[in-house]
């Protein structure tokens, strides 16, 4: 295990910013925290690497309690939003810096220095001061640096918060290719969830200092275990209901349940629905998947690809559902239509959580 | 380029307004101190500066100059260091103190000396003999030229980004390395320039220096005291040579100061 973190607490004042956080992350993962701004999740990477102090919990780093550690103690690598290179060093000197703190032979730097500049396809640009580089190979050489003198992790801040969306999805390619060559254990803070499923092997939802769910992008896209997860991770309507034996029941109709949700029994729940499950059709014989009943369209919405229905059911509740061209060309919907709607697939979870 | 509104009516007489002024006020005085000097050519100049009393006054302005820029250089780092990273309460009075050499004449500081250290002052007593000796003259110096250094770091301190420190913690580096190779890097301009006005406004100095001095010939007699006497005794010649010395100076400070403030502004983070 790279990193183990006990019970982590940290208070501003009457309010945790981290909440009695726990997390295990394994060998060379890829770990992605990912919370809006003001969750919490940098406070807790800043605790990881010594910057900011816990009030109370514990960090272990590969079997060492680092807990009572200086930043300079725990051997992190930390790749902050702006970057933070030192502007008055080259993009080689920037990168030495770590190795020149552990006195590392001239001729072994100078080596290891440019092991990284082609590893960050920077090979030539080693003489360049941060202010002549475009901010994606500022980011590039701050992520050089901070590998440079092999850290036991990698802890990355935001690390394509400042960069505009292009350039975003070429280093997050890079980023994740490095990663993989390196085996570094690497927790990646980002309130982006695309960000999040194109890097992360698992990640960690984390809202109000809480760590609310763990798991794989698919898990918890497809079956989170909280309200907030749903929504964050994706478009999605939430159909309050309840769940009895076998079955979920809105109002007159009723989707089976898996016996997975068993333990919801007799619970109010809510169904899970991401727009893309969503079917519609003009006839109730054609509906594609589990019948939700009549629907209104009340909003047609172009979005490239797709077009984006605004649907409210018989029970009032609103839900999205996105076409294909080809389907919307079919269809020929107008807002005041009236469809038959339909799932093909939905999550059961628990209601109030 | 940047689009601008071309100059109207009302811009060419604030140009012509500004670039009045400055001919009248900065380069008019200039140009008078170079002909003065050089009325009778060079020989005359180097003669005047080469008189004991010349050298005397000229040698205690540069030591005094040196020595206030040095001790200003330090303890101006300090200070603009605490004001900028430490509380304490009354960090804001002192900090408006700080101008107080800038609103205050000379002369009263000078006076106020007196009255402390003199032979019938407060603090008669105190060991070092601060009145009417060179040691005064250099408190005094001192004392003048102390906003410059705090005020040139103030504004860099205040811009440096936490994270450049936090990112040399996280690579291993101990405090004073830090120190050593990230934030003093980015403080050595503004220090430069601020020793260099030290510098300039040390050698400068006149009303509270001569108060305190007693201006006596050949041992409290600074430059600019030097130039003083030289106009009361009718000899226009030793003072324009003094004047023309002092003023070079200035200006190679000046000069030296603009390089170094723009050198200073080619590594500034885009962020």
């Amino acid at each position: 295990m790279s990193i183990q973190i006990k019970h982590a607490i940290k208070r501003y004042g009457a309010q945790a910013v981290v909440d009695d956080i726990s997390l295990d992350i394994q060998d060379g993962e890829l770990f992605v925290l990912l919370g809006a701004s003001g969750s919490g999740k940098s406070t807790l990477l800043r605790m990881i690497a010594g910057l900011t102090p816990t009030d109370g919990g514990t960090v272990i780093l590969h079997g060492r309690d680092v807990t009572a550690l200086t930043p300079q103690k725990r051997g992190t690598g930390f790749v902050f939003q702006n970057y933070a290179l030192f502007p008055h060093m080259t993009v080689a000197q920037n990168i030495a810096f770590g190795l020149e703190v552990q006195r590392l032979p001239r001729r072994e730097r100078d080596a290891r220095v440019s092991e990284l500049l082609t590893l960050i396809e920077m090979a030539d640009l080693g003489n360049r001061l941060p202010s002549q580089l475009s901010g994606g190979q500022q980011q590039r050489v701050a992520v050089a640096r901070a590998l440079a003198a092999n850290p036991a992790v990698l802890l990355l801040d935001e690390p394509f918060g400042a960069l505009d969306v292009k350039i975003r999805g070429q280093l997050r390619h890079s980023l994740r290719e490095i990663q993989r060559k390196l085996k570094v254990t690497t927790i990646l803070v980002t309130h982006d969830q695309e960000e999040a499923f194109e890097l992360a092997d698992r990640i960690g939802v984390i809202d109000h200092g809480r760590l609310l769910e763990v798991g794989t992008p698919d898990q918890l896209y497809h079956a989170p275990q909280h309200r907030f997860t749903a929504g964050f991770l994706g478009a999605a309507a939430m159909l309050p209901a309840h769940r009895n034996g076998t079955a979920v029941h809105l109002g007159a109709r009723s989707l089976p349940a898996s016996a997975d949700t068993s333990h919801l029994a007799n619970q109010p729940v809510e169904i899970m629905v991401r727009p893309e499950s969503v079917t519609v059709a003009l006839s109730p014989e054609q509906v594609e998947g589990h019948r939700l009943g009549a629907g209104l369209v009340e909003g047609i919405t172009f979005a490239g690809a797709f077009e984006r229905l605004t649907l409210r059911l018989e029970s009032g509740e609103v839900i999205n559902a996105l076409l294909t061209t080809a389907q919307a060309r079919t269809l020929a919907l107008r807002g005041g239509d009236c469809v038959w709607v339909g799932v093909r697939d939905y999550h059961i979870l628990s209601a109030g959580v | 380029m940047n689009e601008r509104a071309s100059n109207g009516l009302v811009g060419w007489l604030l140009i012509s307004l500004v670039l009045g002024y400055a001919g009248i006020l900065l380069l008019a005085p200039l140009v008078m101190m170079i002909l003065g000097a050089f009325k009778d050519g060079l020989q005359p100049i180097l003669d005047d500066l080469t008189t004991p009393d010349a050298l005397s006054a000229l040698g205690l302005s540069i030591r005094l100059a040196l020595l206030a820029a040095l001790t200003n250089g330090v303890l101006g780092f300090l200070a603009a260091w605490v004001l900028a990273r430490h509380n304490f309460t009354g960090k804001r009075i002192f900090n408006a103190l700080v101008d107080m050499p800038f609103v205050i004449s000379p002369v009263i500081i000078g006076y106020v000396m007196i009255v402390l250290f003199g032979r019938v002052g407060w603090l008669k007593d105190f060991p070092i003999k601060l009145a009417f000796s060179v040691e005064a003259m250099f408190v005094v110096t001192v004392f003048v030229s102390l906003p410059f250094v705090i005020r040139e770091l103030q504004p860099v301190l205040a811009t440096l980004m936490p994270e450049h420190e936090e990112a040399a913690y996280t690579l291993g580096a101990s405090r004073w390395m830090t120190f050593r190779r990230v934030i003093f890097p980015s403080l050595r301009h503004a220090l430069t320039v601020g020793v260099m006005l030290t510098l300039a406004r040390a050698l400068g100095e006149f009303g509270a220096a001569a108060v305190i001095g007693g201006a006596v010939e050949g041992s409290t007699e600074t430059a600019t005291i030097f130039i003083n006497r030289a106009l009361l005794d009718r000899n226009p010649s030793a003072a324009y040579a003094m004047s023309l010395l002092l003023g070079v100076i200035a200006i190679i400070l000046l000069i030296a100061m603009n390089r170094i403030r723009h050198a200073g502004g080619r590594h500034v983070h885009p962020n």
